[in-house]
């Protein structure tokens, strides 16, 4: 299969955090979410993927190639947007602009113009004079002007209100109506990938946990909880995580039927939020 | 690299720590270096102006933060280094321009002897340039910023203290020994060392975590 991202036994060892052989695949026309706590190494992978970071090891083939070798031709298909804002502060958001669109051989000045009267950006407006929120909305609109393949976010929602995350969302789901591109999206607000991710990755402490459609995981992973009576050691190792308190427990699994035809009626099983699964598998 | 040359020069415009480094800082040189023979006055102006914007050009890519939008654009690191190895000529060429404008309205309006023109004092002002980057540049790609902007001072300072005992005009000026020295060798010397300089970045960067 053609993949538009991938990502095989990526390695990056720092003094204190190591990104630990991580794998996934993100094909074209789907939006991919990157889970994981704060430090898991989303941001890490993200550096390395736009080869900010030199990896130790592994592959990473962006539209087939390799993203170091064919490095100029791959990022001209990339559009991206960080977690924070690193373009120049005293420029206006014009001249920002005619920079930016100078590197790009597909830049859409139309489409440029249309996303600044509809995100409501004067392009006159020094950038250091614009919220988080219009920061984000005007790399939303450099990212989304030169008809990029693969969008690549990292956090764009974070910091925002839900206003503005809910109209960077519907904005994203109008772009993956073009089959041919793709979304790799990180974050930790997980209620925003419920609205429109197809895949899940989730990463915790270097680690990749799993890398599934959306839809397997709600599917499958479960909150169940129960009393403290039907617990013991051999039970307590079915689930992922658990939360105890002096009535009863909660837990994680990622097999509701095997949970049920094993508890029965005495369990409840609820479906779990991707909240749930981070926050209990990094709990374990 | 149009695309980078065009960001310098906007942020040079825009940046107002910038305008007023390059409206004010001919006259603070014509106000310490009162004795300078004109010629060497022209030549530290020129140093010192293709100098500052290399190095502020330099330290936007490398240390700030907008070094991850540049290196997120389509271009490589390889291409990233050698523009900026070939900025300072653009950098040299502004500088002769602007400096030649300015110093020109000094000495029609009489306020100081000073050239506004000067052959030799460009000529000369290529090798040291070239030095200077070839010294300075790796330091910044290798070390951290802090130890990088040290090296950057006593380079500066270094200059500024020779050029100084050059300039000094009587016979305690290391001008005399000047003619002593051909160009040529110097310029040798110096484009030795800015394409090992220029190799030596393009391989750090390259393997630089940004």
């Amino acid at each position: 299969m053609d993949y538009i991202l991938e990502v095989k036994n990526l390695r990056k060892k720092f003094k204190n955090f190591t990104l630990d052989s991580i794998s996934f695949n993100l094909e074209p026309g789907y939006i991919m979410g990157f889970i994981g706590p704060n430090g898991a190494g989303k941001s890490t992978t993200i550096k390395l993927i736009m080869n900010l970071l030199k990896k130790d090891g592994g592959e990473i083939r962006i539209f087939g190639k390799d993203h170091e070798k064919y490095e100029k031709e791959v990022k001209n298909r990339i559009g991206f947007v960080y977690d924070e804002n690193y373009y120049y502060e005293d420029l206006t958001v014009n001249t920002m602009k005619n920079i930016v669109a100078s590197f790009y051989s597909n830049w859409d000045d139309n489409k440029f113009n249309g996303y600044m009267k509809e995100f409501d950006l004067n392009p006159k407006a020094k950038i250091k004079t614009l919220s988080k929120g219009m920061k984000m909305k005007f790399s939303l609109a450099v990212a989304l002007s030169h008809n990029a393949d693969l969008i690549i976010m990292d956090e764009p929602t974070s910091g925002l209100d839900p206003v503005f995350r809910r109209e960077i969302l519907d904005i994203l789901y109008s772009v993956i109506q073009d089959e041919g591109k793709s979304i790799f999206f990180s974050t930790h607000i997980t209620t925003d990938l419920e609205k429109i991710a197809d895949y899940i990755t989730f990463i915790n402490k270097g680690k990749i946990v799993f890398s599934k459609p959306k839809d397997d995981v709600l599917q499958n992973y479960g909150i169940v909880k129960g009393g403290l009576d039907i617990l013991d050691g051999n039970i307590r190792k079915e689930f992922i995580g658990i939360r105890e308190t002096k009535v009863g427990f909660e837990a994680l699994t990622d097999n509701m039927d095997k949970t049920r035809k094993m508890f029965g009626n005495k369990v409840l099983i609820e479906r779990a939020t991707l909240e749930d699964i981070m926050v209990y598998s990094v709990r374990r | 690299m149009l695309g980078i040359l065009k960001r310098d020069i906007s942020l040079l415009v825009s940046s107002k720590q910038t305008i007023l480094f390059m409206i004010f800082y001919i006259p603070f040189l014509l106000f310490i270096a009162e004795s300078f023979v004109p010629e060497y006055m022209y030549f530290m102006i020129l140093v010192f102006y293709t100098y500052m914007m290399s190095i502020m050009s330099f330290t936007y890519d490398i240390t700030g933060k907008s070094k991850y939008i540049m290196n997120s654009l389509p271009t490589n690191r390889k291409e990233l280094v050698i523009y900026k190895y070939l900025s300072i000529f653009i950098y040299l060429a502004i500088t002769i321009v602007y400096a030649g404008v300015y110093l020109w309205i000094i000495d029609t309006l009489k306020l100081a002897d000073v050239d506004y023109f000067n052959l030799r004092g460009i000529i000369n002002a290529i090798p040291t340039v070239m030095i200077y980057a070839s010294i300075v540049f790796p330091a910044y790609l290798k070390f951290e910023p802090r130890i990088a902007q040290i090296i950057n001072m006593v380079v500066f300072l270094s200059f500024f203290i020779i050029s100084n005992n050059i300039s000094y005009v009587g016979d305690k000026g290391a001008l005399k020994y000047l003619g002593m020295i051909k160009w040529e060798y110097v310029m040798l010397l110096a484009s030795t060392m800015y394409i090992l300089s220029l190799l030596l970045s393009i391989h750090l960067y390259r393997n630089k975590d940004i």
